[in-house]
């Protein structure tokens, strides 16, 4: 095969996702033999810079180079014609068609240009299925359905699917997250093979291990703001960690008053926790301690958080105060006093086109008798107002009136109504203002102090570093490290999310 | 591992319950009407049965691309006064070319304005096709206000006719499962699962989603105008409310050959059997002496049996794993 050549560059992209800024200054070179690793924290642009090379979004500003001339890409079948695939971290794959109709999709070999050849598609699928022959089950077969698979061989069709196109330049957002050891080294054999083609990769990956494995040059990204761009050689896990976390710190106010949890009495014990994506956590929470939980977005976090409040079913032993509970509905957490502030409000926490009032007693209308003894309720309501210091225009408004930041009080102060002695709250500051996450941190200061136990999983690092007494670092639902003390500092806390040094991946 | 298989079977050959209905409708029927496959009957049957199997077709395409025309009905009936108004007694056969351009024309302009409120409009399908509905039935009140108009007999008797010993309208309907058959095997069709299927996947992998989208409702309009003829052909005359009752029917018709309302999946061989399972319904009720108004209660219930079927099961399943 002749060899291909390639090179690409993009120059000071930007890209606003409504008032949130995901790429401020993004660039990116690769070329021809090349495996550029393109790293950073959670929702620092990268999959948004892989999206905009390959025309599926398009950039508020930028310029894109192809082969030393100027592009754009309006749509990803233009990209498609550039040379350019991509396999996505949230598949692309249609999952009521086969494996071979989702691989030549748009591009099925024809018969006279009209009727597609399916024994030449047949045949070059199972040609495709031969490179990771021996890594995956006999269920994935070019006329088995995508969604009869299992995940990891949806990701080997995803990746054969771009492969199929023969690309100059390969996009691996995510890749190898679902993929197993044997999945992966079989991945970075077909790269090496690439690179001699002639192909350009771009790697995105969060393992340390695979990106020293397989990068020849790596790019970080911080904020959408590219930091720093180096040949993998004249860098190390170390300074790649410190470029991602960065040097400023704007660690929220520390709690007042240090307390001793330790002597306090334990308020939840859960062990050997099992769900579909969770395997085997052990937690222990005192009264009056803040626990966080940390790591990559979704390693199991919110279903930790979802199978203590008995959303999801799961298997293990909790015990909460001095009894053993299993619950198996929302219910039974909330009547021993668990409260649970969901991740997304909008959806989950709160009746947008209702009033406050309606959303701060919506758990608790039980105790106000029949019929309603609407002049206690809206007394309780202003207190809890008043102690959530809500901003709002009186609590017959509706809660869609209210700003972000004010709407999460509500959501918090529904629950503070009832009471609670655990407290889970599931990312709560996401989208919220600087100024009332100071007073948030305030209130749970104050929960704190009067014994509640609460558990934050959050995706803001400098959070969970400011807050917290101690931090579970969750990855492929395990823990994977507990930082506390002297341990608790940001490079331990990202070094553990991505789980360098360790690399042990199924 | 039997579940997988029983999803690739409904996958591959989506037709298969429908299949079952129409043995069992068909052998109901056989039992009231013995005849029923006598050459005159089974030619009264096939010349009621074409214009249902015409539009529904039409329709299956939509719903596989994920939308739904509640249009299809109306489009109908302005087609059908287009054609009596353009066609009479008198017509030469120019005239009558003419017409039946316009009709098709007409047809199809309608299909691609519900196409681009749908596609590039971005409305929601079953509120734009419901409120242009009322366009096309206005259009064809305005067309033709009461029944009448007359087409050439020599028109009606060609729909009439037997070639080769089987009914026109026979042929007609073998020749849109063949041209199904066909379009199957384009990149056209498997770009409709694709849309109806998932249709980000369908945008992240470069297929046209809007163009797509646009042309299943185009070829919704150019069904329904063929239907019309059909229709037209059937009964001689003009009517401006004909086909009022067809958009209901029509979705049952595809919901029972095994398209599912959500798209992605489905086919128009499925559909064709389940419009004959439809009429045969119809055949039974009026023989077996039952009011004619439970015909529409059979619909409806149709209807409702598959939105519910999908979460019943779910519910039957998760409540034997609990158990």
């Amino acid at each position: 095969m002749e060899k291909m050549s390639v090179s690409l560059s993009a120059r000071d992209m930007v890209k606003h996702y409504g008032g949130v800024v995901a790429l401020s200054d993004a660039d990116l070179d690769v070329q021809s033999g090349q495996v550029l690793a393109l790293i950073g924290a959670n929702g620092s642009g990268k999959s948004t810079l892989c999206k905009i090379i390959t025309g599926v979004v398009e950039p508020d500003g930028g310029r894109l180079t192809l082969d030393d001339e100027h592009v754009t890409f309006p749509s990803p079948q233009t990209a498609k014609n550039c040379g350019i695939a991509a396999v996505y971290q949230e598949l692309s794959l249609v999952p009521d068609m086969t494996v071979a109709e989702n691989i030549w999709l748009t591009h099925e070999p024809l018969n006279g240009g009209v009727l597609v050849n399916s024994k030449r598609v047949e045949k070059e699928t199972r040609d495709l299925l031969e490179l990771f022959a021996g890594t995956y089950s006999g269920d994935l077969e070019p006329g088995a359905p995508v969604s009869t698979l299992s995940p990891d061989e949806r990701q080997i069709v995803e990746i054969l699917k771009a492969l199929s196109l023969n690309p100059r330049l390969m996009i691996l957002d995510e890749a190898t997250a679902s993929l197993d050891a044997q999945q992966v080294d079989r991945l970075f054999n077909l790269i090496a093979d690439w690179k001699e083609e002639g192909k350009a990769v771009v790697f995105v990956s969060h393992r340390m291990e695979e990106i020293m494995r397989i990068a020849d040059c790596v790019s970080v990204l911080r904020n959408g703001e590219t930091v720093g761009t180096s040949p993998i050689e004249e860098t190390d896990e170390e300074e790649l960690v410190r470029l991602m976390v960065g040097s400023t710190r704007a660690v929220p106010e520390q709690p007042e008053e240090v307390l001793e949890p330790s002597e306090a009495a334990t308020r939840l014990s859960v062990s050997n926790l099992q769900t579909r994506i969770l395997k085997g956590i052990d937690v222990e929470v005192r009264d009056g301690e803040l626990l966080g939980i940390g790591g990559l977005q979704g390693q199991g976090q919110s279903d930790l958080l979802l199978a203590i409040f008995g959303v999801i079913p799961f298997e293990g032993k909790m015990v909460l105060g001095d009894d053993e509970v299993h619950f198996s509905h929302p219910r039974q957490a909330m009547r021993k006093r668990v409260a649970l502030v969901p991740g997304d409000r909008a959806s989950e926490g709160l009746l947008m086109r209702r009033s406050i009032l309606e959303n701060l007693h919506l758990p608790s209308w039980k105790q106000y008798g029949l019929p309603l003894s609407m002049e206690k309720a809206r007394h309780d309501a202003h207190r809890v107002a008043d102690t959530l210091n809500l901003v709002m225009s009186g609590l017959s408004a509706d809660v869609s009136s209210l700003s972000g930041g004010n709407a999460q009080k509500v959501v918090l102060g529904k629950w503070l109504l009832r009471d609670p002695k655990l407290l889970l709250l599931n990312d709560p500051t996401k989208g919220v203002d600087v100024g009332t996450k100071q007073e948030f941190y305030h209130l749970l200061g104050e929960l704190r102090k009067e014994g509640t136990a609460i558990i934050l999983y959050s995706t803001d690092d400098q959070e969970l570093l400011g807050l917290c007494d101690r931090v579970l670092v969750l990855q492929d639902g395990a823990v994977t490290a507990e930082l506390s003390g002297s341990t608790l500092t940001h490079s331990e806390l990202v070094r553990a999310s991505l789980g360098s040094n360790q690399g042990n991946h199924v | 591992m039997n579940n997988i298989r029983l999803k690739r079977l409904s996958l591959r050959h989506p037709y298969l319950f429908a299949l079952l209905l129409l043995l069992v409708a068909l052998g109901v029927n056989l039992y009231f009407q013995p005849n029923l496959f006598s050459p005159r009957v089974l030619s009264g049957n096939m010349r009621i049965f074409l214009p249902m199997m015409l539009v529904s077709a039409g329709q299956a395409v939509v719903i596989i691309a994920g939308g739904i025309d509640l249009s299809v009905g109306a489009m109908v009936s302005m087609v059908n006064t287009i054609l009596v108004t353009l066609i009479t007694r008198e017509s030469t056969t120019s005239d009558v070319l003419v017409g039946l351009l316009a009709a098709l024309g007409a047809g199809m302009a309608a299909g691609a304005f519900n196409g681009v409120c749908v596609a590039f409009l971005r409305l929601q399908p079953i509120v734009t096709t419901y409120a242009t509905s009322f366009i096309f039935a206005g259009i064809a009140l305005w067309i033709l206000p009461r029944p009448g108009g007359l087409l050439p007999s020599g028109m009606t008797e060609l729909y009439r006719s037997a070639p080769l010993g089987l009914p026109l309208a026979l042929w007609v309907a073998v020749l849109i499962g063949a041209a199904w058959v066909t379009v199957r095997r384009t990149r056209y069709a498997r770009f409709l699962f694709a849309v109806g299927g998932q249709p980000e996947s369908a945008y992240a992998t470069g297929i046209p989603v809007n163009l797509m989208r646009l042309s299943t409702y185009v070829v919704a309009g150019f069904m329904s105008a063929l239907s019309a003829l059909a229709l037209t052909l059937n009964t001689g005359t003009g009517d401006p409310r004909i086909g009022e009752a067809m958009t209901l029917s029509s979705i049952v018709a595809v919901v029972l050959g095994g398209t599912r309302l959500s798209g992605g999946q489905g086919g128009i061989i499925g559909t064709l059997m389940g419009v004959v399972v439809l009429g045969t319904i119809r055949n039974i009720i009026s023989f077996a002496n039952v009011p004619t108004w439970s015909q529409t209660l059979v619909d409806a219930l149709i209807i409702v049996g598959a939105l519910a079927g999908p979460g019943l099961i779910r519910l039957i399943r998760s409540g034997r794993e609990r158990a």
